[in-house]
């Protein structure tokens, strides 16, 4: 007689049945190659009528790019910068953007269309060469717009309210950052539609509450609004300094394609290695700060 | 009391009017620029006069671009390649998501673990061995082939769900699943229908919004690919391939005309080009601006 299988092994079984399929890609197109990856980079890759043959040299290939490829250690330390302080201006610009779009206003359906459109353009070739553009053509209205966001104007606010002998420093992170609107908000769609999406967690009761107490909207963001999202800046940090990877303005990716199409395959390996780790060091680092300060939600 | 909350409300509103306007300025720019430049004269580039609305109207350039760039070509690419492959990855995606939404097997934990790694990953670390693995894919000592400028290099890790931050759909698919009520199965497992029928029947039409977002930011995600596709191959071009490589096919394309093209003039044909290639994209955002956010919005992502 057949034997019965259990309902819950039954159950199991159809859960191996339905990941079947991805786990035999991820194995062949993600933990294999990753492996590879990594063995590559401390290996001499040399490929031979289309066969690679690896040679195991340690961690030459990874002292070798870090301490003779100037431009690599040029773009890295550029890039690492930027992800830096841009993550928190789009982490903060994203948030104001949701909060300003999830309250009830006219227009409010042709104001999201706009806001998420730079999604479906920034990912492709389309971004870099616009940006490229811009910066050519010099006399339009979107570097006068800039000018007009950058150094002067901020120099002429700081003195119209009274702040001066802030040093030069600070006035030239005001103004990278002023000149930077652009890449800022370009980059901030999907971080908007995550908090846009968090917000609807809100329960209507909290609101209704918070009215009842009389709370202003202030204290409104900051005791509702504000812990209900706050894992989602996780989430967002994170999403951020990976979409930065993918860039088409990313150099150090670039670096790398260079490399690559230079059949320089063990320094590639070991350039995207020494980034890849780097980043994700910082991001355990931004996790275990931001834990500190984000709200669960028991259940 | 109550009149002074009127006036901050409407201090506020005058306020949040000017930020969005302002903010929206930034983003439409570009692709006004965009239609702006497309549509003018290479000699308007130097016009002090002109700004936005071109002296000297023309469709010329566009028609010398979309040949420079052999834009039907490389649409008929995308569409076979890129489109295809971001249909075949939501349906991937989609029933592993489910298999993780809804099912308890040994080891669940730490295969999400390994969907979360895949979104961490970025394409750059293992596209190289990638590369290498389609060079002689296939089993050591029974068979091998060189599927380099094949299409399968795109569409075989679409199809087992390892395409273009395809992590990041299972996770959607996964968290949109984990809402939907149980009770969906169980009645449609009471009337007696398998896991698999319970699963086509049931809860995809049930899911459509989630499959909408998820195929629209597949779609656009494949259609502004040129990272991989760069690395797999070398003669099929696609659009963002060649967008991407416009400068030097508009150098050829001009070899033979004797007058100087300055790098401002220029800026007429790459805008151009810019503009057909987003122009399908653009025009579906349009329609279905809405199904972008809806299916996010609406499911909830509670993580």
């Amino acid at each position: 007689m057949k034997k019965k299988i259990s309902y819950s092994k039954k159950k199991s079984l159809c859960g191996y049945g339905f990941i079947s399929i991805w786990l035999i890609g991820t194995i062949v197109f993600f933990i294999i190659p990753l492996v590879k990856s990594l063995l590559y980079s401390f290996s001499e890759v040399t490929v031979e009528s289309g066969k690679t043959v690896t040679e195991w040299v340690g961690m030459d290939k990874y002292i070798k790019v870090l301490t003779e490829d100037g431009k690599y250690t040029e773009y890295l330390g550029d890039m690492l910068f930027e992800t830096l302080w841009k993550t928190p201006l789009i982490i903060i610009f994203s948030m104001f953007i949701a909060v300003i779009l999830n309250q009830k206003f006219r227009g409010r359906t042709l104001a999201r269309a706009i806001f998420f459109l730079p999604v479906i353009i920034v990912t492709g070739p389309v971004y870099k060469i616009i940006t490229n553009d811009m910066e050519t053509s010099g006399n339009n209205d979107m570097s006068n717009f800039s000018t007009m966001m950058s150094t002067d104007l901020i120099g002429e606010l700081l003195e119209f309210l009274g702040i001066y002998g802030i040093s030069d420093k600070t006035v030239d992170i005001i103004s990278t950052v002023a000149d930077n609107i652009f890449g800022i908000v370009w980059n901030s769609g999907i971080q908007i539609l995550i908090f846009l999406a968090s917000l609807q967690n809100i329960p209507r009761s909290a609101r209704e509450v918070a009215e009842i107490e009389g709370a202003t909207s202030w204290e409104y963001f900051w005791r509702v609004t504000f812990p209900y999202i706050s894992p989602f800046i996780l989430v967002n940090t994170v999403f951020t300094v990976i979409d930065s990877f993918t860039s088409p303005l990313n150099t150090v990716m670039e670096r790398i394609s260079d490399m690559r199409n230079e059949w320089a395959f063990g320094e590639a390996a070991a350039m995207s290695w020494i980034y890849f780790v780097i980043v994700m060091a910082g991001i355990g680092v931004a996790v275990m700060i931001l834990n500190r300060f984000v709200f669960y939600e028991s259940e | 009391m109550a009149d002074a909350g009127k006036i901050t409300e409407k201090i506020w509103s005058f306020f949040r009017f000017v930020i969005l306007v302002g903010i929206s300025f930034i983003i439409i720019y570009p692709v006004i620029y965009m239609i702006s430049c497309a549509f003018r004269e290479k000699n308007d580039m130097n016009n002090p006069a002109v700004i936005w609305i071109p002296e000297n109207f023309t469709l010329d350039v566009i028609r010398d671009t979309v040949k420079a760039m052999d834009f039907g070509n490389a649409l008929k690419n995308t569409i076979i390649l890129n489109v295809g492959c971001s249909l075949v990855q939501v349906f991937s995606c989609a029933v592993t998501g489910y298999g993780f939404a809804r099912f308890n097997f040994r080891g669940k934990k730490f295969l999400f673990r390994i969907v979360i790694m895949m979104i961490l990953v970025p394409p750059q670390v293992i596209s190289l061995p990638l590369y290498t693995q389609f060079m002689n894919f296939g089993i050591k000592g029974l068979f091998t082939v060189n599927l380099i400028d094949n299409m399968l290099t795109m569409y075989l890790p679409a199809l087992t769900g390892n395409g273009i931050r395809s992590g990041l759909m299972i996770l959607i698919f996964r968290q949109f699943f984990r809402g939907l009520p149980k009770e969906l199965e169980d009645a449609a497992c009471i009337d007696g229908c398998g896991v698999l029928r319970t699963f086509i029947s049931v809860i995809v039409p049930n899911s459509i919004p989630a499959f909408l977002t998820v195929f629209l930011f597949s779609f656009v995600w494949y259609w502004n690919d040129h990272y991989m596709s760069t690395v797999f191959f070398t003669n099929t071009k696609t659009v963002a391939l060649v967008l991407k490589n416009i400068d030097n096919e508009l150098k050829t394309f001009f070899n033979s005309a004797t007058v100087e093209i300055s790098t401002r003039e220029q800026i007429v044909w790459k805008e151009a080009g810019c503009l057909v290639s987003i122009a399908p994209v653009l025009l579906m955002y349009i329609f279905l601006q809405k199904h972008f956010t809806e299916g996010i919005e609406h499911s909830g992502i509670v993580m």
